[in-house]
Formats: structure tokens, sequence, C-alpha cells
């Protein structure tokens, strides 16, 4: 091992500095959509649409930031996207933990058939179904309702609950669990008392990717949502983006305050999501 | 582990009912009837979740794909197979058949490969690398109308961005039209495809490259095998499984990916960048045709059934083998 130390070391800075070229380069590329939008966001009007353009806005027009609050109902827009994407975390988990907890412990008949069903129906996306989904809202009066985007994603997220939570709990020894049950406790007892708390960061990871998901969802709210007030940020958003003018300052401006929730939302879960994916879907 | 199983050898077969076992008399079959009867309560919430908003819609568009449907909506009467007919017979079809595919295929293969490579590099220790990894989730976790439209801004002709930085790098001395035909067009969309579906792979096959046990590693160093014998003989095998879950979620995702498409072209011109997905919607919402929009979805459930089910034999196959 020690002999050969001179030849490979000249190779390995070779290679250390390849490896940060590329990996600054996969950055630089990630990374530059956003500040494209962060510089046309504090430009003006005149100066994004000027023949000879700059990268860096020349007067930075923080104004911008401010502006697109009265020009359209903004707040409104985040209220509902928080709403929507509450709610429907709120009914996935729900609806989820049990379902996870019953196919994680339990034995039933129908039970492979259950799991079967959960992995096909993440098969149909909501776009695929929108005409009827658009059914089942009407005669539930649910088209035009914040409730109606609330349990459409709840559903569409149930598959990705069960299958994380799943896998979790799969994960988790069921010991104490039967420890608790001797001590008195019932099922519900003892999942709520024992397993859930060892399996939070599992619960919490999950949690967080529906909100994600839900906040981000756009084609259904674009085609269940035509009140103005009730739109989600990710549809509301293009009020700037019109038919004869494209506001791109105002419209980048608002997509920023869009992106930065979930952007942190999301770094924070990153290394848990993946291994819960991969752990979920191997086991699966 | 599961007193359920324990419990099930009991002679008369209780339906699958949810209500119906509760009222069987005598005191000691009630305890063991509930019991019977636990695990569907605690999956009811989540079956009635699914089955009122997936499965009823499903079944909808089913039904309506074999009806005459008005512009309403309303259902008038089976027609069988008149719908299929009539969009298969159409000429934009064919385009927008061509192009699902090509979306479809291009932007799977291509990120996959592209996410494969990014993982392999982030596997690596450096200086850095939590930053770099926390960068490279960004387009994971940005809806994708917004990294449409900042896509479709940087590659405008007039105002875009990418102009602006080639001009002052120098590299170009005049605006380029990016966009110059609908197939240009398209490939951008394309590539705005692949720039969100990376991170995705990247992080799938990160977390099966750290589930590697090491001494592999070290035994095939002392065996004499080089970097490229390692790459294949044991990283490939080993994460395979991963691999084959984000490809196969990645061409359910991407078939049915809408909103970077309708975001950058809605489709235009004449269907040149239309997927089945934003031609039924067109079909649905703009031109009333709901019952051969319902066909269109059902000819995309076919096409995507195919690919499911090569993934369910493939986790039940892997149940197997544990």
């Amino acid at each position: 091992m020690n002999t050969v130390k001179k030849p490979v070391s000249v190779q390995k800075v070779i290679l250390r500095v390849l490896l940060y070229f590329v990996v600054l380069d996969v950055c630089i590329i990630t990374l530059y959509p956003y500040f494209a939008m962060l510089c046309t966001a504090l430009k003006g009007r005149g100066e994004i649409f000027s023949a000879n353009g700059t990268i860096l806005p020349v007067t930075a027009l923080w104004s911008n930031f401010i502006d697109i609050w009265s020009r359209a109902p903004m707040a409104q827009y985040m209220v509902n996207s928080i709403l929507v994407a509450g709610g429907s975390t709120l009914i996935a988990m729900l609806c989820g933990i049990p379902a996870a907890y019953a196919l994680a412990r339990m034995r039933f008949k129908g039970q492979t058939a259950f799991l079967g069903f959960v992995i096909v129906s993440q098969m149909f996306a909501p776009v695929v179904l929108l005409i009827g989904i658009y059914k089942v809202m009407m005669s539930m009066g649910l088209t035009d309702s914040i409730w109606g985007l609330i349990f459409i994603n709840a559903a569409f997220n149930q598959a990705f609950t069960i299958w994380l939570l799943r896998g979790t709990f799969i994960g988790i020894s069921a010991e104490m669990e039967q420890a608790a049950t001797i001590d008195g406790c019932n099922r519900l007892q003892s999942m709520m008392r024992v397993l859930l708390p060892v399996a939070a960061p599992g619960i919490v990871t999950t949690l967080i990717f529906i909100f994600i998901n839900a906040w981000n969802e756009y084609t259904v709210a674009l085609c269940l949502i035509s009140t103005d007030t009730l739109k989600p940020l990710t549809v509301g958003i293009n009020v700037f983006n019109g038919y004869n003018m494209i506001e791109w300052q105002y419209l980048f401006a608002a997509s920023i305050f869009a992106i930065i929730p979930v952007v942190i939302l999301f770094m924070g879960i990153e290394k848990n999501l993946v291994s819960g994916l991969a752990s979920g879907g191997v086991k699966g | 582990m599961n007193k359920t199983a324990a419990v099930a050898p009991g002679k008369q077969k209780a339906p699958v009912n949810k209500n119906a076992p509760v009222q069987k008399k005598a005191p000691p079959s009630r305890s063991r009837t509930l019991r019977k009867i636990e695990p569907y309560l605690w999956i009811a919430p989540s079956l009635i979740l699914m089955a009122v908003f997936i499965l009823v819609p499903i079944l909808s568009v089913f039904q309506m794909s074999m009806s005459d449907v008005s512009k309403a909506g309303k259902i008038k009467g089976f027609n069988g197979i008149d719908n299929f007919a009539k969009v298969i017979k159409s000429p934009a079809f064919g385009l927008v058949l061509k192009n699902t595919l090509v979306w479809t295929i291009a932007v799977v293969v291509l990120s996959t490969v592209l996410g494969f490579l990014l993982a392999l590099i982030l596997n690596n220790q450096f200086k850095g690398r939590k930053v770099a990894r926390a960068i490279v989730v960004f387009p994971w976790a940005t809806t994708l109308v917004i990294q449409a439209s900042a896509w479709n801004f940087i590659i405008n002709k007039d105002y875009g961005t990418l102009n602006t930085l080639l001009l002052k790098l120098g590299i170009i001395s005049a605006p380029v039209n990016w966009t110059p035909t609908p197939e240009a067009y398209f490939a951008w969309e394309i590539a705005c495809g692949i720039f969100v579906t990376i991170p995705f792979v990247t992080f799938c096959v990160l977390s099966g490259l750290q589930s590697i046990d090491t001494t592999y590693y070290e035994a095939a160093t002392v065996d004499g095998a080089n970097y490229w014998q390692k790459l294949f003989k044991i990283t490939l095998p080993l994460v395979k499984s991963s691999l084959t879950v984000s490809t196969v979620l990645n061409i359910i995702y991407v078939f049915n990916s809408f909103p970077i498409i309708w975001t950058m072209t809605k489709g235009d011109p004449a269907n040149h960048t239309d997927t089945l997905v934003t031609y039924l919607y067109k079909l649905a919402f703009y031109n009333g045709k709901q019952g051969e929009a319902a066909a269109v979805s059902v000819i995309g459930f076919i096409i995507l059934l195919i690919c499911a089910s090569a993934y369910m034999i493939y986790t039940l196959r892997k149940g197997d083998d544990q």
C-alpha cells in the first residue's frame, strides 16, 4: 500500500479537481433558473424588454416584491395554498397512518389486493382522470372549492403515504408494542404511545412530502377552480402571465414567494425521504 | 406479531364485509369476529378516500369512453368503440402519440443516465458535499409551472437571459432564436423535463449506493479490480433495485406530466408539441369532446398498464426472494 503512493496521488489530485469542476458546474446549472428569476424579479418592465439587456438588474427594484401583493390577491393565494396543502396533509395522514399500520402489523384477507390497488393507483395521475374527477366533484358540489382540492390531493397522496409509512413501521420491531399490549394497552393505544413516537422521523418526512406535493399541485386546481380568490399560488400567479402581456418581473417575484417555503422544507427532509422511498419501494 | 393470523382458522368463512359479521350471535365468537374485521376498520378511511376520489373517477372515465357524451358532460347512451375510432382516426392522434413516446423515452432515459452519473459523483467524499446535495434537490422541490415559466423566459429569443448571458460571454455575437421550429420548442420542453427529473433519480440511486457494504469494494481492491470492474460488477447490480423503482415511477410521472408542456406551448402549434395528457385536456375542456377525451385517457391507461404490470411482476418476484 505504501509503496505506490506517489503516482496515485498525482492522479488523485487530477480526479479531485475534476470532481470539484463537475460538481460546481452542476450546481451552477441547477441554480441558474433561480438566479435568472431573481434578477428578472428585480428589474423594471423596460429593462426586461430592452434590446441590450444585462444579466444583473441595473437598478434593483425591490418594490416589485411589494407591488405583487396589491396587484393580485397574492395573500389570498398564499392562504389558499396553505389551506390546501395543510388540509390534504392532515387528511392523508389520518387515513394513511392506520392503513399503513394495518399493512405492517396485521395479516388479513385482501391485504395483497389492497396493497396492489395502492400501487396501481399511482398509475392514474389526476390529469388523466380529470374528466372523471370533475364529474365526481360536480355531483358533490365541490368543483369550485378548496375542499375539493384538499380531498383530491389527500387521495392521490395516499399511495405515497402508505408506502413510506408501511416501510417505516416494518422497519421498527413490534416487540415494544407487544409489551405494551401485555400491560393492558389496546392496539390503538399501543400504536399512539409506542409506535408513533419511535416512527416520528418517518412520519415527519411523509408529512412534509405530502405538504410539498399538495403545495406544488397545479393541474387539478387549474381545472376545478374558477373563482380567482379560491386559487392556490401555482394557478394564481399566472395572472401575471396574460395572453397579451407577460409581467415577467411580477410573475417571478410571486414565484419566489411560492418556491422558498417548499425548498426549505424539502432540504430538511431530503435525506430521510430518499431512504424512506427506497426502503418502502424495495421492501414492497 | 400477528394475532389476527392466529385467530384466523375459524370455520365459518366470514364475508369480507365491514358490518355484516358483527351481528353474529354469541359473545365468544363476537370478539373473534371483531378481531377478524379489525384490520378492515383500520384501512377503511384510506380505502373510502381512495374509492371515492380515485376509483369512482376511473370507472367514470371508462364509462364515458364508451358513451355518447354531451358538451355539458351528460351521458346520452352507450356507443361502443365510436369514441376510440374517432380518436384514432383523427389526423392529430398519430403525432400526439409519437410526441408522447418521444417525450417519455427521452426524458426518462436521459434523466436516468444523468441522474445515475450525478449520484456516483455525489457519493464521493468531498468538501461541500452537503451543500451540493441540497442544491441538487432544488428542481425537485420547485413546482413544475414555475420551472417551466423560468425556462420559457430564459430561452426567449428577444429578451431571454440565455442570449444575454452568451452575448456577454462573447460566445455568440447576435441573439439566437432557440425555438425556430415546433420541434426545437419540444426539445426544450424535453430538456426542462430532464432537468426536473434528474434529482429524483439521483436521490434514489444515492440511497441505494449508501446502503452498499464497503467491504465489497475493499475485497475487490485486494483482488486487484479496477474502477470500471467495481462499477459494473458491484455497484450496478446492487443499485439495480433503486434504479428500477425510480425508472418505473418516472415512466408514470413523465408520461402523465402536464404542467411543463402546458406552460411552455400549450401543445401548440397545431398539436406539434402535444402529448396525450395535454391533448385530452384540450379535447375535454376546450372542445367539449368529453367522450373522446375519455377514450384518450383509456388509451393512456393501457399503455401505462403494460409498464405497471412489469413493475408489479418485478416487486412480487422481489417479495418471493425474501
